[in-house]
Formats: C-alpha cells, structure tokens, sequence
C-alpha cells in the first residue's frame, strides 16, 4: 500500500524553502515530500515555523527562496488569483477555528461552496446543511460561532474546509485547546479522510497521542528545517537526542529552545 | 581613539534604521494605494459582496453617528458664532455679515471637515477593531481560503457606505451648526435671523468644493482605517495597535485632503471662494 502512494509521486513538494519574517530567518532550508493519500504530521516546539511551512502551500505567505511544488506544478510564484484554483484542491482548517463571527454555522459552511464551488445560495445553505449533518453539528445549524464551544466550532470550521471535497486538507493544531475526547474524534475524522476519500492530510501538531496514534509518516521541523522524518516507529527508534527529547517531552536536554 | 569603531558601528546601525524606516513608510504607502485602487476595483465586482452588507454598514457608519456628529457640530457652531460676535461686538457691533460669511464657510469647510474629524475617529476606530481582530484570529486568511477577496468582502461595503453616509452627515451636521450658530446669535447678541439665515453669499463654488472634501473624506477613511486593520499582527495588542494608527492616520487624511482642496479651490477659483 505505502510502495504504491510511493510509486505516484509525491502530490507534495517543498524544495530548500526559505522564510524570514522581519530580518528574523524561520525556515533557513527546509525540503520535505508529501505522498498522495498519506497522513503527514508537520511537529516541532511553538514557533519554530511549522504553520509558516504549510501556510506557503496556499498563498498565504510568499517563500523568500526555494519551490513549492503541488500536483506536478510549481506554485510558489502564482499571484492571488492564480492560487484560486489551488485553494480548490487545498483546504485548510485554522487554529482558531476562524468561523466568520457574522454568520451562522450554515452560512460559514455556505461561503466556499458559493465561492468556491459555484452553487447558488440556496443550494449552498442545503449542501452546507448536509455537510454540518456529517459532524453532527444538525440541530446548531442555525447559531452563531459565539453561542458554541471550541469543540463544535473547530468541528465546523473542518466542516468548513472539507464542503468542497478538497484533495489536500492542512490542519493546524486541529487538537490543540480540545478536551481528550473531542480531540481523539477530530484523530479519528482526519484518519478517515485520508482512508475513505484518498485525501492527503499535513497535520500541524505536538500532540503526542495524535502524532503517535494516526500519522502514517512524521517531519521534525527543527532550526529552520527538517531534522528527522519518517514513520512513528522510526522516529521512536531515532538515535537523535533532540529527536527523542521532543517525543518524551522532555524539559531538559541538547534542543534549543529560544526563550526558554 | 578605541572607541571609534564603537561609535562608528552605532552610527551605520542608526541610519540604516532610519533607512529601514523610509523604505517601510514607502512601501506602507504604495499598499494604501494599491488598496484603493482595489477598492475602486471592487466596486465594480458585485458577486464578491455579501448581500445586505451596504445597507448595514450604512447603518453602522451612518445611523449610528447621526447623535454625535450633531452634538459636536451645534456646539462647535454656537462656540465659533458665540466667539465670532463677542469680537464684533469689541470692535464695531455690526453683525450684519456674521450669518452670511458663516455659511459660506460652513458650506465649504467647515461642515465637512469637522464631519470628516468626527467620523474619522468613530468609523476609524470601529473598522480597524473589527477587521484588526479577524485578521490576527486568521478570520481574513479563511476568507482567502473560501475564495473571497478581502477587499471586496471588507472594504469595500464599508466604503460605499461611508461615501453615502459621509455626505448625508455633512448636510445634517451643517445645517444644525448653522441654526445652532443662527440662535445663538439671536439670543446672546440679539442678531436679527432674517439678517444671519442668508444664503446670497454661498455660490455653486462652494457647494462644490464642500462636496468634493466630503466625498473624499468619506472615500479616505474607510480605506485607511481598513488598510491598519489589515496590518495587524500579533494578538489584542496588534489591534490595539491598528485603531490608534487608523484614528491617527484617517484623521491626518482629512486635515490634509481639506488642505489640499482648499489650496487647488483657492488657485481655481480665487477670487471666488
């Protein structure tokens, strides 16, 4: 199964990216391949440039130098509207959830598939009815962001992103802030993606469990690239001292940490 | 002598800073640009605004500012006709030109430059809190992600409704600073209001300039306080940031725009004016 998600070619690709934000370089050379339909999971301590890495897929930030490449084509240069049909394929659920405050749960899931998707509004708000149903959010269809827990509003902003059936879904700390059982539904609904709809998932996270539970291949992103990368039991098997502190979660050891 | 380098180090360090400076402030203002150019752009994108937007926004910039803007100019109108009298009265106690030259005045200046004033701190501040705080919670990243423009989600509402509305206070704010003004001098100086309720001095001329400073004002304040918005970075403190930049920085706009059409006006129509 994994020879033939090899065999396909990476749908992925980062080549030596650069980012620097103010003077201040985050990712210096950062190369890192993602295969089709593989759950791949981006860690590393807090700012050390895990969501930059994957907010670069989607325009949402420039490379300062290095190639994107998504499906056989290089992206890292397309202008705004040249990411529009990007964005079609590449979905993307925030850390904060992001629902749009003014509008209902309904009409959140309504906007990328009028936008988009193309439907019309009446058809969006059924679809976008059908697609709240999937995370059983049905019966708060009709309330705004601000009247719900965190847990139903991430469950809505994925719904969010995943109504117009994107090919690449990039999550950003889907679990993090999230009570254990919440968090393990939202593990089990990003397995599932990449099981039942072939999507590809690049999971930003330092949730053990989830890293451990539902990543077919792991990327330690560390000084401004990829220190170790490979299956969980390869990483837990990594003679990399830093490697192993971050996975024991370990206060003290050779990794630098800034600030602390 | 061993200090040299110390000093001299600290020096480059200075001016490159300074240069980092110009070279943000230019930047900063081609961005602006860009976002009006956007926004007049985005006037012409319909699909990309959501529906009822302009007639809220309308409600939000207009409606709501309609008690504030008439408050400061009827008492700004009874101060300066007060003031205004109370010298006139030192000199000759002849008030016979105190109405008419104050609403040639009001009709060219001052009613949409102290509407522009009010609305610039007001509407400025509540469009930079609102879309400061979407952008740091990544609310205007999930915009892009829908496939929306921004500029045609956010800004652009706001400024159709700020041009209409801009206008619509002018009118109102300058004829109640007129009539607040008109009664002040009639009950403090006992000035005839057949003689200050003259309009013979107020000429297409000034009807026109006023016009054009009140739509610019109301074109410049939803673009620059939305323009902060959007540079916010960081968290609460960042939008903290945008709305005193964007009262600073649409407030500065009027006073200039009003300079600037003031002085064209005045190489124009000299005379005139």
């Amino acid at each position: 199964m994994k020879d033939a998600k090899a065999s396909a070619g990476p749908v992925i690709e980062f080549r030596s990216v650069a980012k620097a934000f103010g003077g201040k370089p985050v990712l210096k050379d950062l190369s890192l391949a993602v295969g089709r339909g593989e759950v791949m999971f981006i860690i590393g301590t807090s700012g050390v440039g895990k969501s930059v890495t994957i907010k670069h897929l989607i325009g949402l930030l420039r490379v300062d130098a290095g190639e994107i490449w998504f499906d056989g084509q290089r992206i890292d240069q397309l202008d705004e509207r040249g990411f529009y049909p990007v964005r079609r394929r590449v979905g993307m659920v925030f850390q904060n959830a992001t629902l749009f405050d003014s509008m209902t749960l309904t009409e959140n899931v309504a906007l990328p598939l009028r936008k988009l998707g193309g439907l019309r509004m009446k058809a969006a708000l059924e679809q976008a009815r059908v697609r709240l149903g999937e995370v059983h959010l049905t019966e708060f269809a009709d309330r705004y962001p601000a009247e719900l827990s965190d847990g139903m509003r991430k469950r809505a902003a994925i719904a969010r992103t995943l109504a117009t059936d994107p090919e690449v879904v990039l999550f950003d700390e889907p679990t993090t802030g999230l009570d254990p059982v919440s968090a393990r539904r939202i593990d089990r609904l990003i397995r599932e993606l990449a099981d039942h709809r072939g999507a590809t998932a690049i999971v930003v996270s330092h949730d053990l469990t989830s890293i451990f539970t539902i990543a077919d291949r792991i990327a330690f992103v560390y000084q401004g690239g990829i220190r170790a990368l490979g299956t969980p039991a390869e990483l837990q098997a990594s003679p990399d001292e830093v490697v192993q502190q971050f996975i024991r979660g370990k206060s003290s050891g050779p990794m630098e940490t800034p600030g602390f | 002598m061993s200090d040299r380098p110390g000093i001299l180090a600290s020096l480059t360090d200075r001016i490159t800073r300074v240069g980092e400076g110009a070279i943000g402030t230019v930047r900063a203002a081609f961005d602006l640009v860009v976002l009006f150019l956007g926004t007049l752009g985005g006037l012409f994108r319909r699909a990309g605004r959501p529906r009822g937007a302009v007639v809220e926004q309308m409600h939000i910039i207009g409606n709501r500012s309609v008690v504030f803007v008439a408050v400061t100019l009827g008492f700004l109108g009874m101060v300066m006709v007060y003031q205004t009298c109370l010298q006139f009265n030192k000199v000759t106690g002849d008030f016979s030109q105190v109405g008419v030259q104050f609403i040639r005045l009001i009709v060219s200046d001052f009613a949409p430059t102290l509407t522009g004033m009010m609305l610039a701190t007001r509407v400025g501040a509540g469009i930079a809190a609102e879309i400061g705080s979407m952008k740091v919670t990544e609310q205007i990243d999930a915009l892009r992600m829908s496939g929306v423009l921004p500029v045609d989600y956010l800004i652009v509402p706001r400024f159709m409704a700020s041009v209409v509305m801009t206008v619509a206070l002018t009118v109102l704010g300058g004829a109640i600073m007129w009539l607040a003004g008109g009664l002040t001098a009639q009950y403090s100086f006992g000035v005839n209001p057949n003689i200050f309720y003259d309009l013979s001095l107020v000429t297409g001329v000034h009807v026109g300039l006023g016009l054009v400073k009140s739509l610019s004002y109301g074109m410049a304040i939803p673009v620059v306080a939305g323009f902060c918005g959007l540079r916010a970075k960081g968290s609460s403190e960042g939008v903290g940031w945008a709305t005193t930049a964007a009262v600073i920085g649409a407030s500065f706009s009027v006073i200039v725009l009003d300079f600037i059409w003031s002085i064209l006006g005045f190489m124009i129509f000299g005379g005139s004016l």
